[in-house]
C-alpha cells in the first residue's frame, strides 16, 4: 500500500540549536530532494525548511521503512543520535491533517502568521523542480493551499497584530496616517526600543537616536540606519519628532510634564506619540493627559498583543473545523483512486448505458419475440465487455505502477465517475476484490489513506 | 407618486444609516460596499424626488425652507461621496447618512411651511441661500470628520483598539479633512451672511432676529476655530469640538427659519 509519511521537527519539539543544524538553505532544497529520492525508499518527496520547522513529506509503498530512512537521514546530519522526543512522524491521514494545519499557520509559533504559506509554496515549487512530486503529494499540497486560503478568508485567525513592535507601528499609522517622512526619536538603548525603532524605520520614518553615551547612540544609529544626536539637544529633538520610543535605564522620569509643556508649545500641538518601553518608566503618567500627546507603555502594548492572541486562539478552533472538512474531502478523493471501486463504477456506467439504449430500441422493433430480445441483450453485454476489456487490463496493470493513481484519476475524469459513486461501491464490494476492498475501507475508516498496489 | 418617492427615499437613507453603523461597529470584509451602494440608491431616489419638485426645468428648488433642507441633504450626500474618493473615509457614512436622513425628514414637514412670498424674492436672496447651502454642506462634512476624530481619539486614549478603532480613519486624515472642509465652508458662510444682510435691508424687513443671532454665533465659532488653528496651531480634539459646535449652530439657524416658516411667518 502506498501511503503518506512525514518526519520532522518543529518549534514544538526541538530547540533552535537543533533546528538550525538541520535547516536546508532554499537554493539547496532541490538537490537535497534528489538525494532523498535517489535512496529509492520514497516514491515522492518534499522538504519544508523554515526557521521553525524542518519536515520531510513523502509517499512510499513501505511507509514504515521510509520513515525509518528519513529519521536516519536527519540523524546523519546532526552527527549524533536524535532522540525520539525531538522528531515526530505521522502516517496516512494524519499527514494530510498536518500539512493542512501547517499551511494554514495553525501549527506556527505565532498562530496565524502569514509567512508560512509562502514558505510551503516555495518548498512545493522546489520539489516540483526536483521532479519529486507526483499525483499524491501534488494533490495534497494543492489542497493544503486551498485550505489555507479558506482559513484566511473565513476566520479571523490572521487579524490583529501580535508583536509589540508592529503594534507600535500600527498605532503610529492610526495617528499619523502615512508614516513616510515622519520622524522617530529613539531615546535610550533598550533592546525592545531598538526593535520598535527598526519596525518604524521600515515604514519609511526617519530615525534619530539620543543616548546619554554618544558612542552608544552612534553605534545604535548605524545599526538601525538612523542618525545619532547629542543628548543636550533632547528638547529640540522632542519638538521635531512625531514618534518617541523611550527605553532608557533611568530610574527617574525623563519626560516630565515640565519638560513636555515647553515641547508641546514649541511643536504647536502637533500630535506626538510616545511609546514608553522602559522599566522603570521614562514618561511621567501626567504627560499622557496633555492634549495631542498619546502615551503607551509596555503593559498597554503587551495587553493589545494578548487580546489579539486570544482572538486568534478563538478563531483557530473554527480553522480546525475547516481543516477537518478539507481532510475529509481529500480522503474521499483518495478513496476514489482505489482500483476496485473504479472498475466497478466503470462497469456499472457502461452497463447502464447499454441497458438504457436497449430500452429505447426495443419499442421500435415491432413484433420482436422474446428470443430476439435475448439476442439483443446478449449483444449489448458482449459489446460492453469487449469495449472494456482492454481498458480494464491496462488499468489493472497500470495501477501497480508508481503513477497508477494518475491513470485511475484519468479514467475517472474521462468517464465522469464521481467520488460518491465510488464510496457507495466500496460499501458493497464484490467478487475477488472483496477482501482487499474491505480491508481498504477499514483502513480508510481508521485513518490510513492507502492505495491498492 | 411624490409621497411614495419621499417614503422610498427616506427608507433608503434609513437603511443606509443602519448598514453604515453596522459596518462601523461589526465590520465585514464581504459587505464593505453594501452600505455605500444603498446610500447611492438613496441619493438616486432623492434626485428623482428633487426633479419632481423642481419649479421649472433648470431652476434650483430653493424657493422655500423645505426645499433648502432637501437640497442640503442631497448635497451632503454627494459631497460625502466625492470626499470619500479623496480621503478614503467611506466609513464616515455612519455619521453622514444620519445627517442626510434627518435633514430630508425635516424637509418633509414642508407641507406645513409657508413659501416665501414673491414680494421678497430677489437675486440677492437666491445668492444668500445658495452660498449658505453649500457652506452648510461643507460644515456637515467637517462635522462628520470631527465626530470621527473625537470618537477615534477617545478610543485611542482608553486603549480600546478593537474593531471601531481599526475601521475609522487615522487621526491625521480626520483632522485634515475637518480643517479643509471648514476652510471651504467659512468664506461661503461669510458671503451668505453679507448677502443676507443686504437682502434684509433691501426688503426693508427687520425680522429673523433669532436666526440672525444664531448665524452670527456660528460664524464667530468657525472664525475662532480657523484663527486658533492657523495662529495658535490648534489641532485635534479641541478643533474638532469647536467645528462640531459651529455646525450645531448652523443647524439651529435652519431650525429657526423652519419654525418661523411653520408658524406661517416667512
Amino acid at each position: 500500500m502506498r501511503d503518506f509519511v512525514v518526519v520532522g521537527l518543529s518549534h514544538r519539539t526541538a530547540p533552535v540549536e537543533v533546528r538550525e543544524r538541520l535547516a536546508v538553505a532554499p537554493d539547496r532544497l532541490e538537490q537535497e530532494l534528489r538525494e532523498f529520492a535517489s535512496s529509492g525508499r520514497f516514491d515522492e518527496a518534499l522538504l519544508i525548511s523554515t526557521c521553525n520547522r524542518v519536515e520531510l513529506y513523502a509517499t512510499s509503498v513501505d511507509p514504515v521503512a521510509a520513515a525509518h530512512n528519513a529519521k536516519e537521514a536527519f540523524a546523519g546530519r546532526l552527527s549524533e543520535p536524535v532522540g525520539d522526543e525531538l522528531l515526530y512522524q505521522e502516517r496516512g491521514i494524519d499527514v494530510i491533517r498536518h500539512v493542512f494545519r501547517v499551511a494554514s499557520s495553525l501549527d506556527s509559533l505565532v498562530v496565524g502568521e502569514p509567512q508560512i504559506l509562502g514558505q510551503v509554496k516555495e518548498a512545493f515549487d522546489a520539489a516540483k523542480g526536483a521532479g519529486t512530486v507526483g499525483t499524491l503529494l501534488g494533490r495534497c499540497f494543492t489542497q493544503a493551499f486551498a485550505t489555507a486560503k479558506r482559513v484566511r478568508h473565513e476566520t479571523g485567525i490572521a487579524e490583529g497584530t501580535v508583536s509589540v513592535s508592529s503594534i507600535a507601528c500600527e498605532l503610529a499609522k492610526k495617528i499619523f496616517g502615512n508614516l513616510e517622512g515622519r520622524r522617530t526619536l529613539l531615546l535610550g538603548a533598550g533592546e525592545m526600543g531598538e526593535s520598535a525603532a527598526r519596525s518604524l524605520r521600515q515604514t519609511g520614518t526617519q530615525l534619530h537616536v539620543v543616548n546619554r553615551s554618544d558612542e552608544r547612540a552612534q553605534r545604535l544609529a548605524e545599526l538601525c540606519g538612523g542618525r545619532a544626536v547629542p543628548y543636550e539637544r533632547l528638547s529640540v529633538e522632542l519638538a521635531d519628532a512625531d514618534v518617541v520610543i523611550a527605553s532608557t535605564a533611568s530610574e527617574k522620569f525623563i519626560l516630565t510634564p515640565e519638560l513636555m509643556k515647553g515641547v508641546v508649545r514649541t511643536r504647536r500641538h502637533r500630535p506626538l506619540f510616545i511609546i514608553d518601553i522602559a522599566v522603570p518608566r521614562d514618561v511621567d503618567p501626567r504627560v499622557a493627559n496633555m492634549d495631542n500627546v498619546f502615551v503607551y507603555d509596555v503593559d498597554d502594548l503587551q495587553q493589545v498583543a494578548e487580546e489579539n492572541l486570544s482572538v486568534r486562539a478563538r478563531e483557530a478552533s473554527r480553522a480546525e473545523q475547516i481543516v477537518e472538512e478539507e481532510v475529509e474531502a481529500f480522503v474521499s478523493w483518495r478513496r476514489s483512486l482505489e482500483l476496485a471501486p473504479t472498475i466497478v463504477a466503470l462497469r456499472k456506467r457502461f452497463g447502464q448505458i447499454a441497458a438504457e439504449e436497449l430500452e429505447r430500441a426495443l419499442p421500435r422493433l415491432e413484433g420482436a419475440s422474446s428470443s430476439d430480445r435475448a439476442v439483443l441483450e446478449a449483444m449489448g453485454r458482449s459489446l460492453v465487455n469487449k469495449l472494456l476489456h482492454q481498458p480494464m487490463t491496462q488499468l489493472k496493470a497500470g495501477a501497480g505502477e508508481p503513477d497508477g493513481a494518475l491513470l485511475i484519476d484519468a479514467v475517472r475524469r474521462l468517464f465522469a465517475l464521481s467520488e460518491e459513486e465510488t464510496a457507495a461501491e466500496v460499501a458493497s464490494p464484490e467478487g475477488s476484490q472483496d477482501a482487499r476492498v474491505g480491508q481498504l475501507a477499514a483502513a480508510a475508516a481508521t485513518g490510513s489513506t492507502g492505495e491498492t498496489k | 407618486m411624490k409621497a411614495g418617492l419621499f417614503i422610498a427615499t427616506a427608507l433608503l437613507y434609513a437603511l443606509a444609516c443602519v448598514l453604515y453603523l453596522f459596518l462601523l461597529t461589526r465590520g465585514s470584509d464581504k459587505a464593505q460596499r453594501v452600505p455605500g451602494t444603498v446610500f447611492v440608491a438613496a441619493l438616486g431616489a432623492h434626485l428623482a424626488f428633487l426633479l419632481l419638485e423642481a419649479p421649472a426645468p433648470g431652476e434650483l428648488p430653493l424657493a422655500d425652507i423645505a426645499q433648502v433642507l432637501s437640497v442640503s441633504s442631497f448635497g451632503i450626500g454627494i459631497a460625502f461621496l466625492l470626499a470619500s474618493y479623496r480621503f478614503d473615509v467611506t466609513i464616515l457614512g455612519a455619521f453622514v447618512a444620519p445627517l442626510s436622513l434627518m435633514l430630508f425628514l425635516a424637509s418633509g414637514l414642508g407641507s406645513s411651511y409657508a413659501p416665501v412670498p414673491p414680494r421678497v424674492q430677489s437675486a440677492m436672496l437666491t445668492l444668500h441661500i445658495a452660498a449658505n447651502v453649500v457652506g452648510l454642506i461643507a460644515f456637515a462634512l467637517a462635522f462628520a470628520a470631527g465626530v470621527g476624530y473625537v470618537v477615534q481619539e477617545g478610543l485611542l486614549r482608553r486603549r480600546q483598539l478593537g474593531g471601531v478603532f481599526q475601521r475609522l480613519p487615522s487621526l491625521d486624515v480626520l483632522d485634515t479633512m475637518g480643517l479643509r472642509a471648514v476652510l471651504v465652508g467659512f468664506p461661503l458662510l461669510t458671503f451668505g451672511m453679507i448677502t443676507g444682510t443686504f437682502w434684509l435691508l433691501q426688503a426693508g424687513g427687520s425680522e429673523f432676529y433669532v436666526s440672525q443671532a444664531l448665524g452670527l454665533v456660528a460664524w464667530a465659532i468657525f472664525a475662532g476655530v480657523i484663527v486658533l488653528r492657523v495662529a495658535a496651531g490648534w489641532r485635534g480634539r479641541k478643533a474638532a469640538l469647536g467645528t462640531m459646535m459651529g455646525f450645531v449652530f448652523t443647524l439651529l439657524v435652519l431650525a429657526g427659519y423652519a419654525l418661523r416658516a411653520a408658524g406661517g411667518n416667512a
